[in-house]
């Protein structure tokens, strides 16, 4: 078993897993999306400079394709062939990881459970997603609710989404997750304690107006 | 903008490849095909070869490509920077458990409170992990906030502000600050948001 039934009086690790479970990373997009934007500003900004005449006018009037690179290139045709083949074979590769990577549904990793050495107890994302959502409907307060495994196999952690009514306590609901909700869930899962984002929202259903 | 860079990051991929697998066609058909006549297979590079021949740097459409390539490119950089999450972090029950609730939801909790008071005919608001701001309007002289959730008594609501507007009741400001405050003081929140209220006083009949 990797984790214990009882929760860790202060575990960085699951506090981490918790804090990541909370929505999908946009990290590595965000990543992509500002490397490219910091070379075309590197770029733009040194044809700029160099347009403008301030690395000296000789330099500024001269060809864009400059005759001395296309010699030089020309001198080395196959060299140039070859790295520039390989320069778009990268880009090829890094391209279609980056796409497929931001295309991919986030994963939702079944939980193993310790049930001795010659037995193997999986429990399917689906299935603790849906007994924590239902546990949690349960509680006065909560109007809708909707759980899903997120992480991997070996780290896995619970996204808990609750919908408060109108009339909730909100530390109520907050206090009685834990206690109740995912105590309960643990106790099923065989005591393997799951790091846990929970993530309030307001019913949108308003209720009639006092005046 | 969280949205935008979830579908810019693959667009951009899609196209670094597409930038890609044209360069290989490109690169390979004038490998094999030296004496191949025209222009390449798909991209007309030997045009664009013969258009930057003659192109010089300082020229006006270099200049204004580079400024162009380089906006991009810091627009980029801002949607990266600006594409976080902007929850609202609640206490955490438990060590394994970390709770947050949206600005939304927020404001949707702090807009229910306050149009619940008999003297607010609407309110809008807006909030964040730092600031709620609400606008409210209402009329004058039924409800008395609670001496304990004042602004002048609560050490809480040191910091925050009324924006003063014409018309501007000071009851119905407090009135509306108290049940701000008094649901703050009801919510778990991590870190206590200023309360910036704004009132216009309605007059004839409710």
């Amino acid at each position: 078993m990797s984790e214990l039934a009882v929760a860790p009086a202060a575990d960085p690790r699951a506090e981490r897993r918790a804090r990541r479970a909370v929505a999908r990373s946009a990290g590595r997009e965000r990543r992509v999306v500002g490397i490219i934007g910091l070379l075309l500003l590197l770029v733009g900004t040194g044809t700029a400079l160099l347009a403008f005449g301030v690395f000296g006018n000789g330099r500024a009037h001269r060809p864009v394709l400059d005759p001395i690179i296309v010699d030089a290139l020309r001198a080395n045709a196959l060299l140039a062939r070859i790295v520039a083949l390989v320069v778009c074979v990268v880009l090829v590769v890094a391209g279609l990881v980056w796409a497929v990577r931001a295309l991919a549904p986030e994963r939702r990793p079944d939980l193993a459970l310790d049930a001795g050495p010659d037995t193997s107890v999986v429990v399917t994302s689906s299935a603790v997603a849906e007994a924590v959502a239902g546990q949690a409907r349960t509680l006065p307060g909560i109007s809708r609710a909707r759980a899903r495994m997120v992480g991997d196999e070996r780290e896995p952690a619970l996204r808990l989404t609750v919908w408060l009514a109108e009339d909730a306590d909100v530390a109520e609901v907050c206090r009685r997750i834990p206690d109740e909700v995912l105590a309960a869930a643990t106790d099923a899962f065989g005591g393997r304690v799951l790091p846990v984002a929970v993530r309030i929202e307001a019913d949108t259903a308003e209720g009639p107006r006092v005046r | 903008m969280r949205v935008f860079v979830r579908i810019l990051a693959p667009l951009l991929g899609l196209a670094l490849a597409a930038v890609g697998v044209l360069g290989i066609v490109e690169i390979v058909t004038a490998w094999i095909q030296p004496d191949r006549g025209g222009d390449g297979l798909i991209v007309p590079w030997r045009a664009w070869q013969r258009v930057l021949d003659t192109q010089l740097w300082a020229t006006t459409p270099v200049k204004i490509t580079a400024i162009v390539v380089a906006v991009v490119g810091l627009l980029l950089i801002v949607a990266a920077l600006t594409a976080r999450r902007h929850d609202v972090p609640l206490r955490p029950p438990a060590p394994h458990v970390t709770v947050t609730t949206s600005p939304q939801a927020l404001a949707r909790m702090v807009g229910r409170r306050v149009r619940a008071a008999d003297a607010v005919a609407g309110a809008s608001v807006t909030a964040s992990r730092r600031a709620v701001s609400v606008r409210a309007e209402g009329w004058e002289g039924t409800v008395t906030p609670p001496a304990s959730d004042s602004p002048e008594t609560s050490p809480a609501t040191a910091g925050s502000s009324d924006i003063a507007q014409p018309g501007e009741t000071p009851r119905l400001a407090d009135t509306v600050r108290a049940d701000v405050e008094s649901l703050l003081d009801d919510l778990p929140l991590a870190t206590r948001p200023r309360v910036a209220v704004s009132v216009r006083a309605l007059g004839g009949p409710r």
